[in-house]
């Protein structure tokens, strides 16, 4: 019987011609192997996501329900807009660097001799390996007001020191480097992985019809690693903008609230002030400014996909 | 793996002086280009490594170069090595790890199975969905899943809140998703033909996943397996919120809440910590890197 | 349950004591059966003042049979917050739990009453200092147990040498190693501790105060508010922000800041402690903990640091207090034991022990118990302690009292203070744009 549905479910177009009985039970073979992926799923993100919708209706003290009055109150303060502001800022400022970088880095580490790339490569993901909430306590000693290692080498070379985390435009700054530091390997490494899956006939052919490295980079891999690129940046996005150990570690969202994300702001109010409900809401409003660019981002996915399948069939 | 070489040679047999010339330019760009990002992205663990070697005395003196070390020692290793305290952090990171990645994997094989060779309603949707787990934020998530498994407790009567295990079970949130995308990939590149001819000759569907799928698929399931023990390992928000006593803590909290006493820093020891910390994701990257990239080839761009 | 079997210690013991009995019939009853009780102190970061904490808990422990259970919990990485905060959310975890300033207040509604153990601690020590009370009894009632361990004192760490040199103030003279306050001191004012900022800026050795938004910035310049009678919200929760006495402080404030280091915006707990530590600074505001940590890795700065009251101000003295406590959540299935135990650990004997363990950085929030001879054999140098304590010309405050605590918690925690301060030194606000700002922060800190 497992035979049946196993044949049904490797050759599935002529197994939906077959017959509905067969299709029905490869259906249903299909469904309980992502059962404990969609149980996961429901029970520790869903499930607590709207417990936490719940938890944003609520007042302060968590004994009444106030509709949307949290989020109309949201909206008149000054530092939510901040907040949002800099969330955009900083996400897009880190995801924008980390991806330039990345593909930069998998460009040249692609052409070098097999023989030396592991090298290389090992030495430029370090990074990514290294927890981020280490990685981040000894960025923050480096940028340290009284001891800074950095403010020592500028100085040595003739520069002023810096208020790394004093000034609040440095202090973005500060932030964005650091999380640009850790993210850009994982940049690195995927678009290495889809650039030697690039086929070498592509390049060939586009030789042979005079194109220039920057047109093959243009014709040939642009649109060859589209895919991967969308994917990876809107992962990246979406871990960026919901970063919190960065920003907590390094500034806690000083000076000034300057350098706040939604995940720090959440913090500050909802446990470190006690308000639950309204820092629920503030971690809540992530989830239609990503969600817009995700369906954005996937659809486009999806459709380069299938016209790939289309050109191969 | 050997298709990078092939423009090399080509330029070889181009063999004019002045194409050799220009390709000789261009590598020792490359590498020049390379060794600024290396100094970049090496400069922070060098830092520590410089740090973690200082005594105390040394670290709070503010003359001298900081980047170097002027009596050496190892008493902040030492003195990490030798605490109980710190190899139980290790151990109970681990522990997670090992079966975070267990159940990960499991997980997301199952599902990335189904999904990249079975249909059933709802499964596209599902295939692309899977990714948007991530939009829900560690942040918004915690206190919730607080009050789960308080009530998980008053069911069963088991403690979930303050043990270690806890975190085997929230973690594949934030592993599951990104692996099983993963493995859709890896497993749609592999051919057709090599399923029909496997239930050609009469294998179930299980036996199928086990005898043909796995094994093809090793480098996808070796870079899906390292993705989950690097974020396991690397976890911050969860441990410090679902654990509480010393005995249940794993690294990166442990070090930050031992070792940081109200405004008291004990930088050495810190900065040997958290090089400690890095020691064994670095080693497993140093040793399957070759594998986690080969996975990713096929199971990145065909996702 | 089983009322005839109830022994005399059961009686005392409430619910454990039910449980005991339980057990001796052989019937064990759940988690908490066997008189359980389990406890999250802070984590004391003087090595080995933990010892002592758990040699106490432990002697009572055997003399009531009861399974103790005790966790050190750290401040760091907000990991006592996120502690309380989550098992304030699940209604489980510990049985006692310590929280400082605010959290007795915030979480009044989910901790059992203690007036009944404050009644008879108080009859024996005498009363606490005032700001144990504001945060410690924020209904009414006795929501938390004043706890010794973290509890502390935030005035001056100033170095002797540097403050005579280039400023020509004698601390000595004025807070001497051997006995009270001279009548000198009342010269410590303010703007005295202004022109002696501005001459040690200018020799290159900046005061150390943070304007930062983490607790010792905060109590610092809540001090400097106080001493200028400057007050954001009263006691009935009307907002007064906008008065002449706001505005004095602030000007002040722009004034010192101007003698501050570059970056003192972005300062945090420990930024002021690297400072002293680093020989930059002259002075810093901080509990012992920076001299300590200096005694190890600096000890040249450490003999030269002296610790003494704030600066007085048109309206009085006012030294900054940050009292920690242990509070028994309102969920626990053992109050009675915790209660005990809570009662033996606030005697004078156990406080004594607690102090000298944490080599004085702790001050117990009685007003009887400020006279320990540890304060007085610290060192060196010898007598930095001496006037380390509540002494009698202070008063003592919490940044952002007498606000109703809500309200109060909202404006520490969010360090609207130093904010203020910020926008004007660094976002070039004037005076009256930075108040009309922190009204309308105020305004959204109302919220019920």
């Amino acid at each position: 019987m497992a035979q049946a549905a196993a044949i049904g479910g490797a050759l599935e177009e002529r197994g939906a011609s077959r017959g509905g009985g067969l299709a029905r039970r490869r259906a249903r073979i299909a469904f309980l192997l992502c059962l404990p992926l969609i149980v996961l799923v429901l029970a520790l993100v869903i499930y607590p996501a709207f417990y936490s919708l719940h938890l944003a209706t609520l007042n302060k003290s968590m004994t009444r329900f106030v509709g949307l009055a949290n989020f109309a109150f949201l909206f008149k303060r000054e530092t939510f807009w901040m907040v949002v502001e800099q969330s955009v800022i900083f996400a897009v400022g880190a995801v924008v660097f980390k991806a330039l970088i990345g593909f930069v880095l998998a460009h040249l580490v692609h052409r070098l001799p097999q023989r030396g790339q592991r090298a290389w490569r090992g030495m430029l993901l370090v990074p990514w390996v290294i927890p981020p909430a280490m990685s981040t306590l000894v960025w923050w000693w480096m940028y340290e007001p009284s001891y800074s290692a950095l403010n020592w080498l500028l100085a040595g070379m003739g520069f002023a020191p810096v208020a790394w985390l004093g000034d609040p435009y440095w202090a973005r700054f500060a932030v964005i480097l650091v999380n640009v530091w850790y993210g850009a390997p994982f940049f690195m490494i995927m678009y290495l992985a889809a650039l030697k899956s690039v086929p070498a006939e592509l390049y060939e052919s586009a030789e042979i019809d005079g194109a220039n490295a920057w047109q093959k980079l243009i014709y040939v891999t642009l649109p060859m690693l589209r895919n991967i690129i969308a994917i990876t940046v809107l992962f990246s996005l979406i871990v960026t903008f919901a970063n919190f150990d960065i920003v907590r570690i390094l500034t806690a969202g000083g000076p000034r609230d300057m350098t706040h994300v939604f995940a720090t702001w959440a913090f500050k109010l909802g446990i470190e002030s006690n308000d639950i409900p309204l820092g629920a809401c503030v971690s809540l409003f992530m989830f239609p400014i990503l969600g817009f660019a995700a369906v954005f981002i996937l659809r486009d996915v999806h459709r380069r996909s299938r016209e790939l399948a289309g050109v191969a069939a | 793996m050997s298709r990078p070489e092939m423009a090399a040679p080509g330029a070889e047999k181009a063999a004019t002086g002045d194409l050799r010339r220009q390709r000789r330019w261009a590598l020792w760009s490359a590498y020049a280009c390379l060794g600024l990002f290396c100094v970049f992205f090496l400069a922070p663990p060098i830092y520590a490594l410089v740090t973690s070697l200082k005594t105390s005395q040394e670290i709070a003196a503010l003359e001298g170069n900081p980047w170097l070390v002027r009596d050496p020692t190892l008493a902040n290793y030492a003195a990490l090595l030798g605490s109980s305290t710190f190899l139980r952090f290790f151990w109970n990171s681990a522990k997670v790890a090992v079966i975070v990645v267990a159940v990960t994997m499991v997980i997301a094989t199952l599902a990335a199975f189904s999904l990249a060779r079975m249909r059933f309603f709802g499964s596209t949707a599902l295939a692309t969905g899977v990714f948007l787990t991530y939009l829900i934020p560690e942040t918004l998530l915690f206190i919730p899943l607080f009050q789960i498994f308080t009530w998980l407790r008053d069911l069963t009567g088991i403690e979930f809140i303050n043990r270690w295990w806890i975190l085997c079970i929230v973690y594949p949130t934030l592993t599951v998703p990104f692996c099983t995308w993963i493995l859709i990939g890896y497993f749609s590149s592999i051919p057709k033909e090599l399923d029909e001819a496997a239930i050609v000759d009469g294998a179930s569907t299980l036996q199928l996943l086990l005898k043909v799928f796995l094994p093809v698929a090793l480098p996808g399931l070796i870079a899906a397996t390292i993705f989950a023990f690097t974020v396991s390992w690397a976890q911050f928000l969860y441990p410090l919120a679902f654990t509480t006593s010393l005995d249940q803590l794993v690294l990166p909290v442990g070090i930050v809440t031992n070792l940081i006493k109200g405004d008291v820093f004990n930088w050495g020891q810190i900065m040997a910590g958290a090089l400690l910390t890095a020691a064994p994701p670095v080693l497993l990257y140093a040793f399957l890197m070759d594998y986690y990239i080969a996975g990713l080839t096929a199971g990145a761009t065909k996702g | 349950m089983t009322k005839w079997h109830l022994s005399r210690r059961s009686l005392l013991l409430g619910a454990s004591g039910v449980a005991v009995a339980g057990a001796m019939l052989g019937r064990p009853r759940g988690a908490y059966a066997a008189g359980k009780l389990s406890v999250g102190f802070w984590d004391h970061w003087v090595p080995g003042a933990n010892d002592t904490l758990t040699r106490l808990c432990r002697e009572w422990a055997a003399k009531e049979k009861i399974d103790l259970t005790i966790d050190y919990i750290p401040s760091q990485g907000n990991k006592l917050l996120l502690t309380i905060a989550a098992e304030a959310q699940a209604r489980s975890g510990h049985d006692i739990l310590a929280m400082n300033t605010w959290l007795p207040g915030s979480h009044a509604e989910r901790l059992e009453p203690v007036d009944d153990v404050m009644k008879d601690v108080l009859a024996k020590n005498g009363p606490t200092n005032p700001v144990v009370e504001y945060l410690g009894k924020p209904d009414g009632h006795w929501r938390a147990v004043p706890a010794t361990p973290g509890s502390q004192m935030k005035g001056p760490a100033s170095r002797i040498d540097l403050l005579e040199e280039h400023a020509g103030i004698d601390i000595l003279a004025m807070y001497p190693p051997d006995g009270p306050a001279t009548p000198a001191a009342e010269q410590w004012t303010w703007d005295a501790l202004l022109a002696a900022a501005e001459k040690c800026h200018k020799a290159g050795f900046p005061f150390g105060i943070g304007l930062g938004t983490t607790s010792d910035n905060v109590d610092t310049w809540g001090s400097l508010f106080h001493a200028f009678g400057a007050r954001l919200v009263d006691e009935k929760g009307n907002i007064v922000v906008k008065s002449d006495a706001t505005r004095a402080a602030l000007e002040f404030a722009k004034k010192l800041a101007a003698f501050l280091p570059g970056d003192a915006i972005a300062w945090d707990d420990g930024s002021n402690n690297r400072w002293l530590i680093s020989g930059k600074g002259a002075l810093i505001f901080n509990p012992p903990s920076a001299w300590a940590v200096a005694k190890r890795d600096a000890p040249q700065v450490a003999e030269k640091v002296w610790h003494h009251p704030a600066p007085t101000g048109p309206k009085g003295r006012f030294g900054p207090y940050l009292p920690y406590y242990w509070a028994i959540w309102s969920f626990s299935p053992n109050k009675s034991a915790a209660k005990s135990l809570l009662a033996h650990l606030s005697t004078r004997e156990a406080a004594e022990q607690l102090v000298a363990a944490s080599q004085g950085y702790d001050i117990p929030g009685y007003l009887s118990f400020n006279d320990f001879k540890t304060w007085n054999e610290e060192g060196p140098p010898r007598g930095t302690l001496r006037h380390y304590p509540p002494t009698k010309d202070q008063i003592l405050s919490i940044a952002a009292a007498p606000a109703p605590h809500k309200i109060a918690e909202q404006i520490y925690n969010q360090a609207t203070i130093t904010k203020m301060i910020a926008r004007i030194v660094q976002g070039g606000d004037s005076i009256d744009k930075a108040i009309a700002w922190a009204e309308s922060e105020l305004e959204g800190f109302m919220r019920g």
